[in-house]
């Protein structure tokens, strides 16, 4: 189990509503911690849509999901926020009014306030079919430390971006990498396939993982592939499927918030019927809602903010103007 | 207003639509594929791999069409199937129902 921690405001989805309202709860010199399921920051964005241009950022003409993620991460840090990752929001409580969510990793968090920036939902990879119980026996879904790939035998299975991204890290760091995909079109962005292509990655279409194969210590050492030949044994002690991911609305559905379908209700103050629990993005639901990034945003301030005044009714709405702070600290630096 | 599998689809089910879809609304019957339009969040990612063209924006088609194509769709849940005793509904994940052999009459 691990130590419980104590915030001034939980922000659940790490998707660009969650990152934002992060930033402005740092503004206003709130403690804030970030759960999200995946192990990378992003969301929905991050995840599914990384070389996509998104032309309807406010003050942007086009940005890719991958570059808004980045940007979106940079401000969230400045708010120095807890970061839980690979932790799903189980439950919520409450403990003398003060809300506690814990998370499917054992993780308690005490928060003054909740906000729920679960876009569609806590996103779950795909499994391998036919593969299940290989996890942490060589068998991942993402890869969050590339080091791990070193000179090692890798098989990055799938046709999409985030296959073809690790495939293309592997090159020149792993002993040898192939990439399977079961078809023989990608998903992924033209310009990554043809690197990948081009590299000394062996790219293999029509060809699915058959079966893994464990040495004596219980781990993967090699793979079966099979295509449109037959069946081949390849070396193999890292396998990465990136196949994609589920959504669902899971654990949350529990809390006892009044929902409307697959969405959370909120009045206009982003505040759900549940006491201190706010909500942000696409996961809310009003009369006129309007599902957009650039709407998230919006909402992601106005929740931070009115939680706020939950959290000390003294406190004003208006968190003030960003412009001003910088001169205020600019000042209170030069005296 | 969601995506919709169109008649581009029968006797293809070529069914990479069903592997990208995130929140698994493509359901699929006898001769072809249907999007649940309660389920569907609209992200497009079965657009973008049906080699056939048959999974489309309902909002992004011409009127005449969309009359068309919307209520074939959606006739896989609303109405009666064969053999069946009341409409699907909203059964909450094609891999929770499985595939069908009928479609709409």
């Amino acid at each position: 189990m691990n130590e419980p921690l104590t915030v001034d405001l939980l922000v659940v989805g790490a998707g660009p509503a969650g990152l934002f309202a992060t930033f402005c709860a740092g503004f206003r010199g709130l403690s804030v911690a970030v759960m999200d399921a995946l192990p990378e920051l992003g969301g929905q964005v991050g995840a599914m849509y990384p070389e996509k241009a998104i032309l309807d950022i406010a003050g942007m003409p086009a940005v890719t999901g991958r570059d808004l993620v980045e940007g979106l991460t940079g401000q969230a840090m400045t708010a120095r926020p807890h970061l839980l990752l690979g932790h799903t929001a189980q439950t919520l409580a409450y403990e003398d009014g003060t809300p506690v969510v814990t998370s499917d990793q054992g993780q308690t968090v005490r928060a003054a306030a909740v906000l729920v920036t679960g876009g569609i939902g806590a996103f779950t990879p795909r499994p391998l079919p036919g593969c299940t119980g290989y996890e942490g026996r060589g068998l991942s879904y993402f890869v969050t430390d590339l080091d791990d790939l070193t000179d090692r035998d890798v098989l990055v299975v799938g046709g999409g971006d985030s296959a073809f991204d690790w495939a293309l890290a592997a090159v020149g760091r792993a002993r040898s990498v192939t990439l399977a995909h079961r078809r023989d079109t990608f998903r992924a962005h033209r310009a990554t396939v043809d690197k990948v292509l081009a590299s000394e990655a062996q790219v293999c279409t029509r060809t699915q993982v058959a079966a893994l194969h464990c040495g004596p210590d219980g781990r993967i050492e090699s793979a079966d592939l099979k295509g449109q030949d037959g069946i081949r044994r390849i070396k193999a002690q890292r396998v990465v499927a990136a196949l994609g991911f589920t959504a669902s609305l899971g654990p949350l559905e529990s809390w006892g918030m009044n929902l409307d379908g697959r969405h959370i209700a909120v009045d206009s103050h982003m505040a759900t019927s549940l006491p201190r629990v706010f909500a942000a993005g696409d996961i809310t639901a009003y009369p006129g809602k309007v599902r957009l990034i650039a709407v998230g945003f919006g909402e992601a301030a106005t929740a931070v903010n009115n939680a706020a005044t939950v959290l000390d009714p003294a406190s004003d709405l208006f968190p003030g103007h960003s412009t001003e702070r910088h001169v205020s600290t600019t000042r209170e630096g030069d005296s | 207003m969601t995506h919709v599998i169109t008649d581009a689809c029968v006797d293809e089910k070529d069914a990479s639509c069903m592997e990208e879809c995130p929140v698994d609304c493509i359901y699929e019957g006898g001769s072809r594929m249907y999007i649940h339009p309660g389920e569907c969040i609209d992200c497009g990612l079965c657009a973008e791999v049906c080699p056939n063209g048959a999974a489309v924006a309902l909002r992004l088609l011409d009127p005449a069409a969309a009359a068309v194509h919307g209520p074939a769709n959606d006739a896989f849940f609303t109405r009666v199937l064969p053999g069946r005793q009341a409409p699907l509904g909203s059964p909450g994940g094609a891999s929770r129902l499985g595939p069908l052999d009928v479609d709409p009459s």
